[in-house]
């Protein structure tokens, strides 16, 4: 811990040298920890996606087939488009429901604002796997929905497309990740100056003009940063589509998780990984450079 | 503070409710029947008990599995406080060109989608001879909740005067007492909050634990393998005190987090 070194008085030789000693050790520190644990393995990550496996041997040499096998097997490109195309439509639900709620908690006043931005957040701190029982208890053909259906008497049959299909998943995952695209718009809300609004409403705007010139504007940018939260962790998830996605549910995290467990392919598996990543890396270096085009306007 | 028409508040409030709905409803049906039967399409309203509380009471599996569970937090937050604050301390005292690599290190698993830093995290623990357990759960967690705390703690510290440093100095006080004595008050509120969100962050965190687990058991791991088996009616009585737990944690957050609200 370099406390700031500048300010330090080293009166003697001896506590000069204690302190040099201090800084190169703290400094080899702060960085082999994160170097082993969070750049180590990503770059072991990256060079088994180079490795393959042959008769269910895996081979240390490094080849692109892994690659190869991902562009020219008609099996996945589908649905790496496919999940695509889901994750999408998450971040659009997400954005669609998570703006106006962040605005009106925007809008909310003293304590209030606070505890109701609070309650939206709550499910933020609970088990991921147990929201994802409460959803899956509800569609089920045995579920709640289902039940509540039939004893009005509106099907006399349960529904069976509330659940196992991709529409499932995109609602579920939809669900789980709204506190997560709420947060940062109702913090670039909240980031607006008060003597702009104040300027806005003095010239005369209405309250939707305000909103329209001024507000909308300023907020984009943390409305992209919660449309890319959801559309990232909806892509890599696997555990969500695993148990509401059924047969036809297949998205392309759950193939790379069967390739480490009963498929037993891993350097397949880090190789589809990566694809994904280059996919999240694309979407990440598209939104910072939305926003520093944003910044310098 | 936005100012919004009548009418626009209303709807406005309506989708917010409804959003409430969707968020709720589903663990709030779960705890309604964590107290009442289901029977040919029927709520059994004279079957109010607390049977399901007493099954989960006596599944010994789920309770290893949440206790599990709660000390995989602990000692994530434990271990992410310590390095997150050290490695804030270094990067504001650092002029090195390699600290914003360093800082990029640090947030990289929270960019990324969890799948990849567990797959990482797998195949390093593979390669380093490291058999799964609880431990490698816990450095998966301490991983992932590390950048929050980094972020935290470094915000409140820059926020710092560096005349307090100084002053303390010049008083005569060693590196130690400052820090003992004049950093860590002013820095524990944030530390305070960081340690609530990273605790809830690992409890909710799921992806990482079930590509890093071993054998022994934490709750997602616990319902992953229920969901083959199906579910037994008590996972209902968790749901309501994990909400229960959720909402106390919340309580105790507003207490240290303060929300960009306040200018």
């Amino acid at each position: 811990m370099s406390l700031r070194s500048d300010v330090i008085p080293a009166s003697t030789e001896g506590e000069e040298l204690r302190l040099g000693l201090y800084r190169i050790v703290t400094t080899v520190l702060a960085y082999a920890i994160p170097g082993v644990f969070i750049l180590l393995p990503l770059v072991l990550f990256l060079v088994q996606s180079f490795f393959y496996v042959d008769h269910g041997v895996e081979v240390r040499e490094l080849t692109l087939r892994n690659y190869t096998r991902f562009f020219s097997d008609a099996a996945f490109v589908p649905v790496f488009l496919r999940t695509c195309l889901l994750c999408l439509a998450v971040s659009a639900i997400c954005l669609i429901l998570a703006y106006p709620v962040a605005y009106l908690l925007a809008s909310l006043q003293g304590r209030r604002k606070y505890v109701m931005t609070l309650v939206f957040v709550v499910p933020l701190m609970m088990s991921y796997i147990i929201k994802i029982y409460a959803i899956r208890a509800i569609l089920g053909g045995n579920g709640f929905l289902n039940r509540i259906l039939l004893f009005l008497g509106v099907i006399d049959q349960p529904l069976g497309f509330l659940i196992f299909n991709l529409q499932a998943v995109a609602l579920t995952l939809a669900v789980l990740l709204l506190p997560f695209a709420i947060l940062p718009i109702f913090i670039a809300l909240e980031r607006i100056p008060r003597n702009i609004l104040d300027a806005s409403a003095d010239l005369g705007a209405s309250s939707w003009q305000t909103f329209r010139k001024v507000i909308w504007p300023l907020s984009l940018q943390g409305t992209i940063v919660a449309a890319t939260f959801a559309f990232v962790l909806a892509l890599g998830d696997f555990v969500t589509p695993q148990m509401v996605g059924g047969t036809s549910g297949m998205t392309f995290g759950r193939i790379i998780y069967s390739q480490f467990g009963f498929a037993f392919n891993w350097p397949f598996g880090a190789a589809l990984s990566v694809v994904l990543l280059v996919l999240v890396l694309a979407v990440l270096l598209l939104t910072s450079l939305f926003a520093r085009a944003r910044h310098q306007l | 503070m936005i100012r919004i028409s009548r009418t626009a508040t209303a709807v406005l409030g309506i989708i917010a409710g409804f959003v409430l709905l969707v968020l709720y409803g589903p663990l709030l049906v779960a705890v309604f029947f964590s107290f009442f039967g289901f029977q040919n399409n029927a709520v059994q309203w004279d079957s109010f008990s607390f049977a399901a509380y007493a099954a989960l009471a006596n599944d010994e599996g789920i309770i290893e599995a949440v206790v599990n569970t709660l000390i995989v937090g602990a000692a994530a937050v434990g271990l992410a406080l310590v390095l997150g604050t050290a490695l804030a301390f270094h990067y504001n005292g650092s002029r090195s060109r390699f600290r914003e690599a360093l800082q990029l290190v640090i947030f990289l698993p929270f960019l990324m989608p969890p799948i990849i830093t567990g797959l990482s995290l797998l195949i390093f623990f593979r390669e380093a001879d490291i058999p799964r357990s609880l431990w490698t759960v816990v450095i998966g967690h301490t991983v992932f909740v590390l950048a929050l705390v980094y972020r935290i703690v470094l915000t409140r510290l820059q926020s710092l005067r560096s005349s307090l440093v100084e002053a303390s100095l010049d008083l005569g006080a060693s590196r130690w007492q400052t820090f003992r004595y004049v950093l860590l008050p002013s820095l524990l509120p944030a530390i305070g909050s960081a340690a609530i969100l990273a605790f809830a962050l690992s409890f909710d965190e799921t992806l990482i634990t079930l590509l890093v687990t071993g054998t022994d058991s934490t709750l997602p791991m616990r319902l992953w393998g229920m969901m083959r088996m199906g579910f037994t009616p008590d996972i209902n009585a968790l749901v309501a005190l994990i909400l229960v737990g959720s909402t106390l944690l919340a309580l105790l957050a507003i207490r240290f987090v303060k929300l960009p609200t306040q200018q």
